[in-house]
């Protein structure tokens, strides 16, 4: 026994080394050359994604993060499109129209086939917001289809999923009945929840139809692989009904969660876009990567919440001085140094349908004397040198919030104000908000769709749990339920404008800086245009020195 | 010997039975729940979710309910990556940990043995000042500081190896890897190693071996080095859990599909049964690798009786 194991040892060590011999021969062979990617078929455009996370789900019914829309939306198609530039576009509704008061659409659909060859209906279209809504989906996103006639009782099990305002008028005609004037339903039309799920699959499949191998989609690209924490792949989906127009051929999309070792695949060339950049390395990236760093005002917003509960900050003055007295410029221009833009409302400059609201007359006021009137305000609602106001900001942990609560906290020190910062893990701080733990809350938004009522709604008193600060404001809540009763975008438009200010004058919230979205984009990579809603279709997308079709109508 | 291994099997369930006990109250006790987002969710979807994951219900019928499933070998779908069931997860990423794993073990082991053993022959030289300085160094330094220097130099810098991912297990993806998983091990390694044979070479039998003549190459191999690596033994059945399970650092680093990941991603998602089948892996792998190491104990010393 002891000798044959000795021998055994000598064996095996014997083949060990003659492995290690053996992987440095490899690793001598394969080495040296071009940067690691996979292989690429002959005449075919590849594209290597960073997509900053790992689905969840390939269910546009029960997906929810940006990482999970950016494949859907290459392989499934709702009734409106992306434009390169973030625009709507009709997709597979080739036109509509609308009844005077707003509350019926009528979509005309495209002659489309799903990659199996099946037509895209209307009745496809049905089903697939039947079964979102159907609480047995349970779907976390359902509510954002609420606006359609009849939705909430279904989501809540309170009516049949038929009772729901959706039907199909003909193979093709496709006819959507509204709780209320939505003008900004097409923008919605382009969302995972809007789109349209395979009815003939999922029906034999149930909830495994959108595994990779049974997927099928009616967009411009196929899932036809999925390892879990690898890769992503699809491929170019020939019964597009714009095949021709389609440029790259493959895609695999990265789970990159971590953005220093994506940015180093980028720069070596195995990633040609990755989708996140840590915001500290923005400035260093633009001199090294010239060309390379993509950024854009987003459709987000970072803001602290005033818990109005809290005895002290139910006074509007204490609220009003401590938002004037955040030095954003700071903030953003020395801390971040992103490109982020200092916040003075709370919806970002350039949403759809909106004309923004004005903002705040001491936004334009220098540092000093914001401070002043802020040392003014503070000393009217009873605080001074001699009995100070003692409030404490509970924030995530995040990077973001851990750079700059320290500014924020600075800034309120400087016009005699007593604060603690009290840092969390962003699950237990957001936890903490909603049961209104909390007297000064780092929040941070980022809106589902592009419309101003997508940050608004925030704030109305029957929001619930996520208006975090309980602002209460009839006049505010009368204004956003006229704009909801309003077809007429533009008058709608007007009345968000005049909610948002009144708002902005209660200062529950006080908006730090909009957010940006940061893409590292290889310049060879063409069609890539920033944009407020960060969707680049990779449809549109091409590879320098590659035939290119003509690009997508 | 089957006695022991049966025994020590049956001692196995309880212990299971307690980690899992903990592991599923003490994950229920944190804060939030998996279906936390920035969108607070309607009461009337968080019913309909909640419902469609049993979690409506008491949670001690929870409990039994999970406690049946596990039983049945059913560890439920992933409350996080709807797409997946938890023993998907498990079995499409449990290969690449075991790779990286396993090689780096093996390496660790191979360099580590060779480099204590050569430390205490030379104790107190130039040799066992330099490795053992290494060797300190192997071990101060975390796998967040080497991978990235590792990247710096033989990717970045050099261009001979790839930054990044793991392109179906390719060779030249797997070195940096593996030698950032084995680097602090070769240091614990070689200083266990060391100091083991430091103590035997002292030892009285052989004293009397080297009084018989024996070459001093066969007192090593043959008979020190058997008795110098018993705690070595100890130390690799845990280190071997550790590894096999994947490492996080790395595993973010190099955009790896391995397990670590999931063992710390999904406790902070709150993906309870995700969380709880990475537990039941971890402790079933500790249990089974520790058994392995007692068995080889007494292969190794013919004093560990087993009974």
């Amino acid at each position: 026994m002891r000798r044959s194991t000795i021998v055994t040892l000598r064996t095996a060590g014997r083949a060990a080394r003659n492995l290690l011999l053996l992987a440095c021969a490899a690793v001598l062979t394969s080495c040296g050359g071009g940067p690691s990617r996979p292989d690429c078929p002959a005449g075919k455009v590849c594209l290597q994604y960073g997509n900053a996370s790992e689905p969840a789900t390939l269910d546009p019914h029960k997906a929810t993060g940006t990482w999970e829309y950016r494949i859907l939306a290459d392989s499934l198609m709702g009734l409106t499109q992306d434009s390169a530039d973030g625009g709507t576009v009709p997709g597979m509704a080739a036109s509509w129209e609308t009844s005077a008061d707003g509350k019926t659409w009528v979509f005309h659909l495209i002659d489309a086939t799903w990659s199996d060859g099946a037509p895209v209906t209307a009745d496809d279209f049905v089903f697939s917001f039947r079964r979102i809504l159907d609480p047995k989906t349970a779907a976390e996103y359902a509510s954002l289809l609420y606006f359609m006639k009849g939705a909430q009782a279904v989501n809540e099990g309170k009516a049949p999923v038929e009772s729901l305002g959706a039907r199909a008028l003909g193979p093709r005609t496709l006819e959507i009945q509204l709780e209320h004037p939505a003008p900004y339903l097409p923008e919605l039309a382009k969302h995972q929840t809007m789109f349209p799920v395979p009815k003939h699959m999922v029906e034999k499949y149930g909830d495994a139809w959108s595994q990779p191998g049974r997927f099928v989609g009616n967009g411009a690209y196929t899932v036809v692989e999925w390892k879990l924490g690898d890769h992503v792949k699809a491929v170019k989906n020939p019964r597009f009904y714009a095949a021709d127009t389609v440029c790259v051929d493959e895609i695999y999309y990265y789970p990159t969660n971590d953005a220093i070792s994506a940015e180093r695949r980028v720069k070596r060339g195995e990633l040609d876009v990755n989708t996140d950049i840590q915001s500290n390395r923005i400035s260093f990236l633009r001199k090294e990567l010239p060309g390379y760093v993509r950024t854009h005002t987003y459709l987000g917003v970072a803001y602290m919440a005033f818990n109005t509960n809290v005895p002290a900050l139910k006074d509007k003055r204490v609220r009003q001085a401590l938002t004037m007295a955040i030095d954003r410029d700071f903030i953003t221009r020395k801390l971040l140094r992103g490109g982020q833009e200092p916040a003075f409302t709370f919806v970002p400059p350039g949403v759809a349908n909106y004309s923004p609201a004005t903002p705040p007359p001491w936004a334009a006021w220098p540092l000093a004397k914001r401070q002043a009137e802020a040392r003014r305000l503070l000393a009217e609602a009873g605080y001074g040198p001699n009995h100070p106001l003692k409030i404490e900001i509970k924030h995530r942990n995040t990077p973001d919030p851990m750079l700059f609560m320290p500014a924020v906290q600075a800034d309120w020190r400087e016009i005699g104000v007593d604060v603690s910062l009290a840092q969390n893990e962003t699950q237990i701080a957001y936890a903490a908000y909603r049961s209104r733990d909390f007297e000064v809350a780092d929040a941070a938004w980022i809106a589902d769709y592009n419309d101003p009522m997508s940050f608004l709604y925030l704030q109305n008193s029957s929001t619930g749990s996520q208006n975090y600060g309980d602002y209460k404001n009839p006049a505010f809540d009368a204004l956003l339920l006229k704009a909801d009763n309003e077809p007429d975008a533009a008058v709608r438009a007007g009345y968000l404008a005049k909610a948002e200010s009144i708002m902005l004058n209660d200062a529950t919230v006080a908006p730090v800086f909009f957010y940006i979205n940061k893409n590292l984009v290889n310049p060879k990579v063409t069609g890539w245009v920033d944009n407020l809603v960060d969707h680049h279709p990779t449809r549109l997308l091409c590879v320098k020195g590659k035939g290119a079709p003509a690009p997508a109508g | 010997m089957f006695r022991f291994i049966g025994r020590r099997l049956l001692v196995a369930i309880p212990t299971l039975f307690l980690v899992v006990t903990a592991a599923f109250f003490m994950m229920r006790a944190a804060p939030g729940s998996p279906f936390d987002m920035d969108r607070k969710l309607s009461p009337e979807i968080e019913r309909n979710v909640m419902a469609k994951y049993g979690m409506d219900k008491p949670l001690g019928e929870q409990y039994v309910n999970y406690l049946k499933d596990a039983v049945r070998g059913d560890f439920g779908p992933s409350l996080k990556y709807r797409d997946k069931s938890v023993l998907q997860i498990l079995g499409e990423n449990y290969k690449v940990s075991l790779i990286l794993g396993l090689s780096a073990i093996t390496l660790a082991a191979l360099i580590g043995v060779s480099l204590g053993v050569i430390a205490a022959l030379r104790q107190n030289g130039t040799m066992d000042y330099v490795t053992m300085g290494i060797a300190i160094l192997g071990v101060c330094i975390p796998t967040f500081v080497t991978a990235p220097l590792l990247v710096l130099v033989f990717a970045s810098k050099l261009g001979w190896l790839p930054t990044a991912g793991w392109n179906n297990g390719a060779l030249p993806n797997l070195i940096l890897p593996i030698t950032v998983l084995a680097l602090p091990q070769i240091a614990i390694i070689s200083r266990l190693t060391r100091a083991g044979m430091i103590e035997v070479l002292r030892s009285n039998y052989v004293r009397t071996a080297r009084a018989k003549g024996l070459p001093e190459h066969r007192i090593v191999s043959r008979h020190a080095l058997r008795a110098a690596i018993l705690p070595l033994v100890s130390y690799l059945g845990p280190a071997c859990a550790g590894l096999l399970t994947g490492s996080l650092v790395v595993e973010k680093i190099f955009n790896l599909p391995g397990l670590g990941k999931f063992f710390v991603i999904s406790a902070l998602q709150r993906d309870y049964t995700v969380v709880m089948g990475m537990v039941i892996f971890y402790a079933a792998l500790i249990l089974i690798l520790n058994l392995i190491a007692d068995l080889l104990y007494a292969m190794l010393d013919p004093r560990v009786k087993l009974a």
